[in-house]
């Protein structure tokens, strides 16, 4: 054993001692073993302070030995691993870890702004509230960072988390959590059934408090008993055994999220290992088997170090071979003090006295004090004393005087709360005991069992028996035949609590959540100013709302609230909690969903040929687009895209369109129902034609707008915009399936199927008739505007052609099966190089479109209707349509309403930007003179300035008017002239040719 | 002329196939792929005439029912992916539309998908990283398939009849992140990757 | 949340979307009061605590609308249907095609 490790015990606890562990806290060397945690590390070798509080700065040590810590909160590791407010209870050791305490500054032991503590009275509850409130600007400049400085929670590394985080999806017949007395009995019964379950414990171990406490489990110490259960359930292939792993929410439907701390033990994680994983469980059924957390009792300076709740005293003592202190002081409302008595005296620490707050203290207590030598007094330990550790108890009988007792431990115990948070995770409200003086499980979820101390049963052999009925129920409701075993035989115990919460002798401070640093005070002061719902009290003292959830907090808040507004602590409120159950990183709920993985990208089928032409590329949705493919020697974006545009007006462009959505539609109503859900005819179609068309929602507003093409009768191809394109397939399924499911309609998309590209320009023709097998005549008159059709190119491979344009250009879209997109762009590349052809990105597409003054996304926006959009004339006025109508109401048919024009400046070098904010010319910049806004903008090539589309009321009578686009946000104010959306060949002669 | 057919073999392939890792990812290519919908009230007919071509009960729920030259994989309500070697079935899709007329539309899907395999000891503890369906042998025995995503990814996956191999199909142009969420799944099993 | 699609299965929520009320019916364009019918379809919705059928889209998956009855209150689904085969009963009702 290592000399520094003065409190461990000889021959006690379940570390591992053939493993010793070198650590550092604060830089200082320090040794344990495998198999300890932090927390019990720093006791073994006497270190008590651990930390400054949030607020005050106050001496902080180790309160717990669980989940449920809020006073040992350190920052771990260093550099990119570097993780702030980790519970030293929770962190095992591992060689070479590093941690660091919070909130002090210089050093722990010399805090400077633990002056805070002396000026404590102000800072009360609401401070913040109360004193930072003007002028605004001083906020972010002066009163944030002076507070952040000062009550920052650590510091979280500023490089990139260099691990990487798993998710997993499971599923199971039962979900076991906790893997104690009950939830070990729960497990091994419904796994012997043949059920899958899966056991979760937040430890590193299974056992729960049998592995903290003296007990005998059929005769064998408990821990003995925990190992062969552990062995009985990873022998069963059904079991799955999750330690480490916190179950942290519940859900409906028996589904339940997890975080199991993978590598979180290790230096790092192994290789490929992720360093956590969240889990999302599906569960028939649920056994919560969470245990109960125990309470603090607030009394004067209960936060010192050395104040220890006595059931982690006595898991330091039996798990860890710790001692906690060498003279203790045990105050306690319940029969626990008898068991911690004992556990102190066995391992050879004094026990100075026993404070029995109750009117009686119990035959158990009595038998106690008398076998460890304890002064056993009935009254309250009223103060601790000490600055920054405790150095003695002033205690308080029932009948006499007070007086002090020196000591370096006070094992406290206020009975116990059941954690019950994930049966309100889904509104379940607890349940006031009067006689456990505690909240316990009211109606819990579906299909979830609450058994042992979750429930309320803190006897060890109810507890096992809890257990074993509860997997029998459980593997039943889940189908199998399972029966309850004979169970393990163990002593009863006794408890007998009787409600001490807030000890009025106190003189000093008095804290209820050690986190947040809220003291009994502070809830005085709240009600003093009218705070009396729980609710508005805790958001005014931050009472549980610390990382810990306030779990040794809010009962204690909640009586003393009770107390003070003389109403019984269930009228006063309850305690419920919502998920996360105990802290859960980012990294975790990210998974692999990080960086360039954090969502889904979709690539066309010119994206690698496009990277290595060097384009720039955009993100559409989920796919990444060419933007523009810039040249060297070109110095903007403009440059780049004025280029592309001359070049696929004076000769011949091509782009990857193949992002628009593709539906395959067929049956032999196919075309009666796109007359039903476009504003236009499509029955009227000829097979080899492609037709315009223009959808709406039912409300009139237009849903989305492409061509759809006839290749049968009976079979229609449809293109939506790319980003709507997921939208549309739903919008026709609803159609067909809610509204018309008596017609014979099959879809099917098609976007994935096809490469498709368009090829554009004066020169495209002869461009395209360099791939096109014979003999299909690609002439104007074989192939005229508006055509489709069905051919083969390069020699067989089978292709789908169409006369459309987007350009205004005389223009093709030429589609392949994508496993030939990456090799037709290259092919149309070399055919197109003899006539100056370029591949062109969205940029150009989009200026192109708007010299064409076409629609698009930004005018297609989810508030226009096609009349809006100039296109109401295309609604047959023949058939019904979805959205027909509700377009015919007066409200969308005002002539006020902003419709589609075009702008152009009327200082022809001024640039327009979409967004302004269209107002009459001499009208002040007031939002009641707004009448609209420009939607689209480009500077346009082939006029040589800016263009722009927008909205604008009563477009149709102000031809030629000159309004302002203003936009304050970049200081743009230009006087713009109203002309038709149509920049370029107006007659479109272009594209007919 | 023999009864007997010869079938090549890839060496590398083949090394894969004896990989002793505990799974092994692999490229599926290679395949003719076909949607096929029912038309209205064609059903009954339709599975007959499958039958009657391929020898193929076409199943109404998700399963694969496999042929030994054609596959039907349910894909939804009166929905299936008809698949067929590439290489014997090059006109697939015109081919199957013709012999189903009346019967059924038929679109092609034969790059609307990409495919990978997925088997071995670990399969179900990589997939279970971002398919949120349960794979467990009782749950999803051999021949069951199923519509969902995978890392929010839609796949259509099934797991074959004959050998304990899952494979998933994804939309194409998804298929590099699906790839990279694939493999980064599989890289704690140390897998076997392959074309 | 959990449902049970009739075709796939029990799946969680992230696989569905929802469009709402699976009460109102898209009225007869050619109606006498057309429009104000068509506005109550659109935009009048009562929001009951407790059962309410609805439509879910089932579009991770087989592409079915579903029509699923809903406890607001506590998510319990008591009924799912296929939208297609409660639009075809309500057809039959109706004594349409």
């Amino acid at each position: 054993m290592s000399a520094s490790q003065t409190n461990r015990i000889t021959g006690k606890g379940l570390i591992d001692r053939r493993k010793p562990l070198r650590f550092t806290f604060d830089g200082k060397s320090y040794d344990g073993f495998q198999g300890d945690t932090l927390a019990s590390a720093l006791l073994a070798n006497g270190v008590v302070l651990t930390g400054r509080s949030f607020k005050y700065h106050r001496a902080r040590g180790i309160l717990s030995a669980g989940s449920e810590e809020p006073n040992a909160i350190v920052e771990l590791r260093a550099g990119a691993r570097r993780e702030p407010n980790t519970r030293a209870t929770m962190i095992e050791l591992f060689p070479g870890l590093e941690a660091h305490s919070q909130n002090r500054w210089p050093s722990l032991k010399y805090d400077v702004l633990s002056i805070n503590s002396l000026l404590s009275p102000v800072f009360v509850a609401g401070f913040y509230y109360k004193t930072f409130m003007w002028p605004s600007a001083m906020w972010e400049k002066l009163y944030e960072p002076m507070i952040r400085r000062a009550a920052g929670l650590g510091r979280a590394s500023d490089e990139a988390d260099p691990d990487t985080y798993d998710k997993s999806n499971a599923f199971c017949d039962v979900l076991v959590v906790g893997g104690g007395a009950a939830g070990l009995m729960a497990a091994l019964t419904a796994g012997r059934a043949g059920a899958r379950v899966i056991v979760c414990d937040e430890h590193f171990d299974l056992g729960g408090r049998l592995l903290s406490e003296t007990q005998l489990v059929d005769g064998k110490p408990a821990h003995d008993w925990v190992r062969a259960a552990v062995a009985e359930l990873r022998a069963m292939p059904e079991v799955q055994i999750l330690t480490r792993t916190s179950v942290f929410g519940a859900y409906d439907t028996g589904t339940f999220a997890a975080v199991e701390r993978v590598a979180d033990h290790l230096p790092k994680p192994g290789v490929h290992q992720p360093r956590q994983r969240l889990w999302r469980i599906i569960a028939k059924q649920c056994v919560l088997a969470a245990g109960a957390t125990e309470r603090p009792i607030v009394f004067g300076n209960n936060d010192l170090p050395g104040v220890m709740l006595a059931s982690a005293v006595r898991t330091y003592i039996n798990r860890f071979g710790v001692m906690p202190g060498k003279t203790a002081v045990i105050f306690a409302n319940n029969d626990e003090a008898a068991t911690t008595a004992r556990d102190l005296a066995t391992v050879g620490v004094r026990v100075a006295a026993i404070v029995d707050s109750r009117p009686q203290p119990s035959a158990a207590v009595r038998d106690a004090a008398k076998t460890t030598g304890a002064r056993l007094v009935s009254g309250v330990v009223a103060d601790a004393k000490g600055r920054i550790a405790v150095k003695g108890a002033r205690i308080v009988p029932a009948a006499g005087e007070a007086f002090d007792v020196s000591c370096d431990l006070i094992a406290v115990s206020g009975g116990y709360n059941p954690n019950v948070q994930l049966t309100t995770h889904q509104n379940g409200r607890p349940q006031w005991n009067e006689t456990l003086a505690a909240f316990l499980p009211g109606s819990s979820p579906k299909g979830m069992t609450v058994v042992g101390s979750a429930k309320g049963t803190f006897s060890l052999p109810d507890c096992l028996a809890e257990g074993a009925q509860a997997g029998a129920a459980a593997a039943t409701a889940a189908g199998f035949s399972a029966h309850v075993p004979q169970v393990p035989k163990a002593e009863a115990e006794s408890y007998g609590v009787v409600p001490m919460w807030r000890v009025k002798e106190a003189k000093h401070k008095a804290f209820v959540d050690f986190q947040n640093d809220v003291a009994a005070s502070d809830i005085d002061l709240a009600e003093r100013e009218g705070y009396r719902s729980v609710e508005h009290v805790k958001r005014y003292t931050t009472l549980g709302m610390a990382t810990d959830q306030g779990k040794t907090a809010n009962v204690n808040g909640l009586a003393i609230l009770a107390a003070l507004t003389g109403k019984s602590i269930p009228e006063t409120g309850i305690t419920s909690a919502r998920p996360p159950y105990s802290p859960v990183s980012i990294g975790a709920l990210a998974g692999h969903h990080r960086g360039k993985e954090f969502k889904a990208t979709r690539l066309p089928p010119s994206y690698y040929w496009a990277k290595e032409q060097g384009a720039v590329m955009v993100e559409a949705g989920l796919w990444m687009r060419p933007q523009y493919f810039p040249r060297a020697g070109e110095t903007d974006w403009l440059e780049t895209v004025t280029r592309e545009v001359k070049t696929t007006r004076s000769a011949a462009g091509i782009c990857d369109v193949s992002t628009l959505g593709k539906i395959e539609i067929q049956g032999a109503d196919a075309g009666t129902f796109l007359d039903r859900v476009y504003i236009n005819m499509f029955s009227t179609l000829g097979v080899g034609k492609a037709r315009y068309g223009m959808m709406l929602r039912e409300d009139g507003i237009v849903l989305d707008d492409g061509t759809t093409a006839r290749f049968a009768q009976d079979r229609f191809f449809m293109t939506t915009t790319t980003v709507n394109a997921v939208k549309v397939m739903q919008h026709l399924e609803f159609c067909h399936q809610w509204h018309w499911p008596e017609l014979d309609v099959q879809m099917a998309s098609a976007t994935d199927q096809w490469a498709q590209y368009s090829v554009a320009g004066p020169r495209s023709r002869e461009l395209l008739a360099k791939l096109v097998d014979a003999p299909f005549d690609i002439s104007n008159e074989g192939f005229p505007y508006m055509a489709v059709a069905e051919i083969t190119v390069c020699n067989g491979i089978r292709a789908r052609i169409y006369r459309l344009s987007f350009s205004g250009e005389l223009a093709y879209e030429i589609g392949v099966p994508a496993r030939y997109g990456d090799s037709l762009i290259r092919a149309l590349m070399a055919a197109g190089q003899e006539f100056g052809a370029l591949c062109y990105g969205t940029e150009a597409l989009g200026v192109m479109r708007i010299e064409k003054g076409h629609v698009g996304g930004p005018e297609i926006n989810g508030t226009t209707t096609a009349a809006d959009l100039g296109l109401g004339k295309m609604a047959s006025t023949k058939k019904d349509f979805i959205g027909r109508v509700l377009a015919g109401r007066e409200g969308l048919k005002d002539p006020s309403r902003p419709a589609l024009v075009g702008f152009r400046p009327v200082d022809r070098s001024a640039r327009l930007r979409s967004g302004s904010h269209l107002l009459p010319k001499d009208a002040g910049n007031f939002a009641s003179n707004d009448q609209g806004y420009l939607t689209s903008v480009a500077y346009s090539p082939m006029n040589g300035h800016w263009v722009g589309l927008g909205l604008l009321s009563n477009a149709a009578s102000r031809m030629g008017e000159i309004v302002r686009a203003y936009d304050p946000v970049r200081n743009g104010d230009t006087l713009v002239e109203v002309v038709s959306p149509v920049f370029f060949d107006p007659e479109g002669e272009r594209l007919r040719v | 002329m023999s009864s007997l057919t010869l079938t090549p073999t890839n060496a590398l392939a083949s090394a894969l196939n004896s990989s002793r890792s505990s799974v092994a990812i692999a490229v599926l290519d290679g395949l003719s792929i076909a949607h096929v919908a029912a038309r209205k009230g064609q059903s009954a007919a339709l599975a007959a005439r499958v039958k009657e071509l391929f020898g193929v009960t076409l199943s109404q729920t998700p399963r694969i029912a496999t042929g030994s030259n054609v596959s039907f994989v349910w894909a939804g309500p009166d929905q299936w992916l008809a698949m067929a070697r590439a290489d014997t079935n090059p006109d697939f899709e015109r081919d199957l539309r013709g012999k189903l007329e009346g019967l059924a539309s038929v679109a092609d899907q034969t790059d609307a998908r990409a495919l990978a395999t997925v088997r071995g000891p670990n399969a179900r503890h990589v997939l279970a990283k971002g398919v949120p369906i349960d794979l467990h042998p009782k749950a999803f025995p051999a021949g069951s398939a199923a519509i969902t995503h995978a890392s929010h990814i839609g796949v259509l996956m099934w797991l074959s009849e004959a050998d304990d191999t899952f494979t998933l199909a994804c939309p194409r142009s998804y298929a590099s992140s699906f790839w990279n969420w694939l493999t980064e799944s599989a890289v704690e099993f140390s897998p076997a990757v392959g074309e | 949340m959990r449902i049970s699609c009739p075709y796939c299965g029990e799946r969680s929520l992230d696989e569905y979307l929802y469009i709402g009320d699976a009460t109102v019916t898209r009225p007869d364009p050619a109606g006498a009061n057309a429009q104000a019918d068509f506005y109550k379809y659109a935009y009048e919705r009562t929001n009951p605590a407790g059962a309410h059928k609805e439509l879910w889209y089932h579009s991770a998956g087989c592409h079915a609308w579903l029509v699923v009855e809903r406890d607001t209150r506590t998510h319990e689904i008591s009924s799912v249907e296929t939208a297609k085969d409660v639009a075809l009963k309500r057809n039959v009702a109706k004594g349409g095609a």
